[in-house]
């Protein structure tokens, strides 16, 4: 948090999001209201088709509509409410307020621009008084930021690796200096001494230009590293959120639990994983009731029925959780 | 205990236009019945190719393999077929590795009636306990791959490899396409395997706590060769490549308390292409000397722990 103008950056306010199938309605996001302070980075953290990304697209607008459809929420940048924001003006912070890092480096750059191009549209799309020059000069300012050499502005995508492809995508993506930067696993496809290198390059940019970033992964063991709170997604559902410390040391959903169960230990003892039984609910018949429950070891009658609500456990961390209601944590 | 199986300075080279691509470079190990060796690296550093040379998926360049003591290197296809009954396979990535127009029990007797072994009625019923024995819900009989998830399709895919009974299987990265929670399930079965029918595991992954959890030997690969073999706890507690160290202090550990010194890898990777002899890691090397130009010679430093830098003494 910068202290010079501690001020909240984002907030989310119970953002529903559908996905309407022919005759499906896919409960993909369902109230999900969380907020982040200038230069904080949360964690998302979830299973595949817990909604994150759909979350991180909503903020940006760019899910496609149909088939999805934000059924309720407000998203509010700088006070600004960007879910009613006409599409003319949304186009003016996309790439330039908020940006993203999409996953998968391999399919995101435009195979026939070069690099250096592609760095420098950005930056004309949103400064357009910048002449070329200064445009070009920027782009390669931004390269040397994220480690390519210069004199490779003219190359294409196909003669980099994964690892440098996807740092000219965060070249792109914080060519000019966002507010908040979405990042969509974006070391999942690389390997772990490239990954290293990456975010470790992340944390430095994120240091140096105070950015705020929210960081969706899967890999528990980023988030530990990269983030300052963390908030556990589950059936498009916020399960648990706090700070790292209340996540990692006081985890009390049963899913986040879970969650820490199923990865082996790369130092302790143990010769058996403990995962979680079952496999996560089809979002678009989800279960009555808290949405983990089918497979939760400490169900009982009282989790079947009604919207399960928040408890703040510990300042700051929430539990959506009958269990902790009763204060049984 | 017996090596079941036996690689001695196995290659693999692939023709291509600019030349030969060492994809497995002079690689050796055995292993004893009943155990799991893990081999761990990045993309592209041979592994894989590694573990389908030595079923014959891949016809080796050169080197020698040894299958329950017997020479399997070059082998007709008569012979290969029964060997095959031997030796299997689980792939990777269980959403394009199953025939989508095949049901599950189709897919899973698939083996049993290409062995010309069994009768109709008994294929039914193996199949049945094959369903049984990963965990497959009877009602899904009939079922299609697409209507399936990923964990249950590896289920698919591990009751196949076991159709016959082999003693030995080659486990490609069938965790990685999988969620955690469903990793766990699909890991702990595998062992549970194991367990039961003295299964031999060669585990090929990238995922360093992975290949822990459930190897008793590491091996680790660098663009087609062996650069260190050890017993697994051994490994993670006195890494002494330079590239073994590199890459266990890559992986994030979901720890907050245990903030650990990163070593962050400079240079880019070297080609596999008609490589210089020598170690191919010394360009990325912050240890790299003119010895490094030669060949380096595997040697055990301590039981089991097999290494091959002629540094190593020099940078602990």
């Amino acid at each position: 948090m910068s202290k010079s103008e501690s001020k909240r950056l984002l907030e989310v306010k119970d953002l529903t999001v559908q996905y309407l199938t022919g005759e499906e309605v896919v409960e993909a996001v369902n109230g999900v209201s969380f907020t982040l302070d200038r230069g904080e980075t949360l964690g998302l953290v979830g299973e595949t088709g817990a909604g994150k990304t759909t979350i991180a697209k909503s903020i940006l607008r760019i899910l496609p509509d149909p088939p999805a459809k934000v059924a309720g929420g407000e998203i509010f940048l700088d006070g600004e409410d960007l879910l009613h924001m006409p599409e003319s003006k949304m186009r003016t912070i996309r790439g330039k307020k908020i940006s993203m890092i999409f996953q998968d480096p391999m399919t995101a750059l435009n195979p026939i621009f070069s690099i250096g191009d592609q760095i420098a549209e950005v930056i004309r799309l949103h400064e357009k008084k910048l002449s070329k020059k200064a445009a070009y000069e920027k782009a390669v300012a931004m390269l040397e930021m994220v480690g390519i050499p210069g004199e490779r502005y003219s190359d294409f995508p196909h003669q980099f690796s994964g690892g440098m492809k996807q740092r000219v995508i965060i070249a792109i993506a914080l060519a000019c200096n966002p507010e908040l930067l979405l990042a969509d696993e974006p070391t999942t496809a690389l390997d772990v001494t490239i990954q290293a290198q990456v975010l470790d390059m992340m944390r430095k940019l994120k240091e140096e230009l105070g950015t705020s970033m929210i960081l969706i992964t899967h890999d528990l063991g980023i988030v530990a590293e990269v983030c300052d709170k963390v908030a556990v997604v589950y059936a498009g559902e916020i399960v648990e959120s706090g700070n790292l410390e209340a996540i990692y040391d006081h985890g009390s959903h049963p899913y986040t639990k879970g969650l820490f169960g199923s990865i082996p230990d790369i130092e302790g003892e143990e010769k058996r994983l403990s995962p979680i039984n079952g496999m996560p609910p089809n979002p678009a018949d989800l279960p009555e009731g808290c949405n983990f429950h089918p497979r939760c070891p400490y169900a009982t009658d009282a989790c079947r029925k009604g919207k399960i609500p928040f408890t703040e456990v510990a300042a700051g961390h929430l539990v959506r959780c009958v269990q902790a209601q009763k204060g049984e944590f | 205990m017996v090596d079941i199986l036996e690689v001695k300075n196995l290659k693999k080279y692939f023709k291509i236009n600019s030349g030969q691509l060492h994809a497995v470079d002079d690689v050796t190990f055995s292993i004893q019945k009943g155990k799991t060796l893990g081999v761990v690296g990045e993309s592209g550093c041979g592994k894989s190719t590694l573990g389908r040379t030595v079923l014959h998926l891949l016809e080796s360049t050169d080197g020698q393999i040894f299958f329950d003591g017997e020479d399997v290197t070059h082998v007709d296809a008569k012979k290969l077929r029964k060997l095959r009954e031997k030796m299997q396979i689980i792939f990777q990535d269980p959403f394009s590795s199953l025939n989508p127009r095949m049901s599950v029990s189709t897919t899973i007797a698939e083996p049993l009636e290409l062995s010309g072994r069994f009768g109709k009625a008994e294929i039914g019923s193996l199949t049945d306990q094959l369903m049984d024995t990963v965990g497959l819900a009877p009602r899904l009989r009939n079922s299609y791959p697409h209507e399936l998830d990923g964990g249950r399709r590896q289920r698919i895919g591990i009751a196949r490899a076991l159709a016959l009974e082999p003693d030995f299987i080659v486990c490609d990265e069938p965790v990685s396409a999988l969620d955690v929670s469903i990793q766990a399930q699909i890991l702990n079965l595998m062992q549970d395997l194991q367990e039961k029918r003295q299964l031999t595991y060669i585990f090929i992954t990238h995922d360093l706590s992975v290949v822990r959890h459930i190897s008793d030997d590491i091996c680790v690969m660098y663009m087609g060769q062996m650069v260190e073999k050890s017993p697994s706890k051994e490994l993670f507690k006195n890494p002494l490549h330079p590239y073994t160290k590199a890459l266990l202090s890559a992986v994030p550990v979901p720890n907050i308390h245990k903030k650990q010194e990163r070593i962050i890898l400079k240079g880019e990777v070297t080609s596999p292409v008609n490589p210089p002899p020598g170690c191919r890691f010394a360009k990325r090397c912050r240890y790299a000397a003119e010895g490094c130009q030669a060949p380096q010679n595997l040697t055990e430093v301590s039981p089991g722990h097999f290494l091959a830098c002629h540094r190593y003494q020099e940078i602990d």
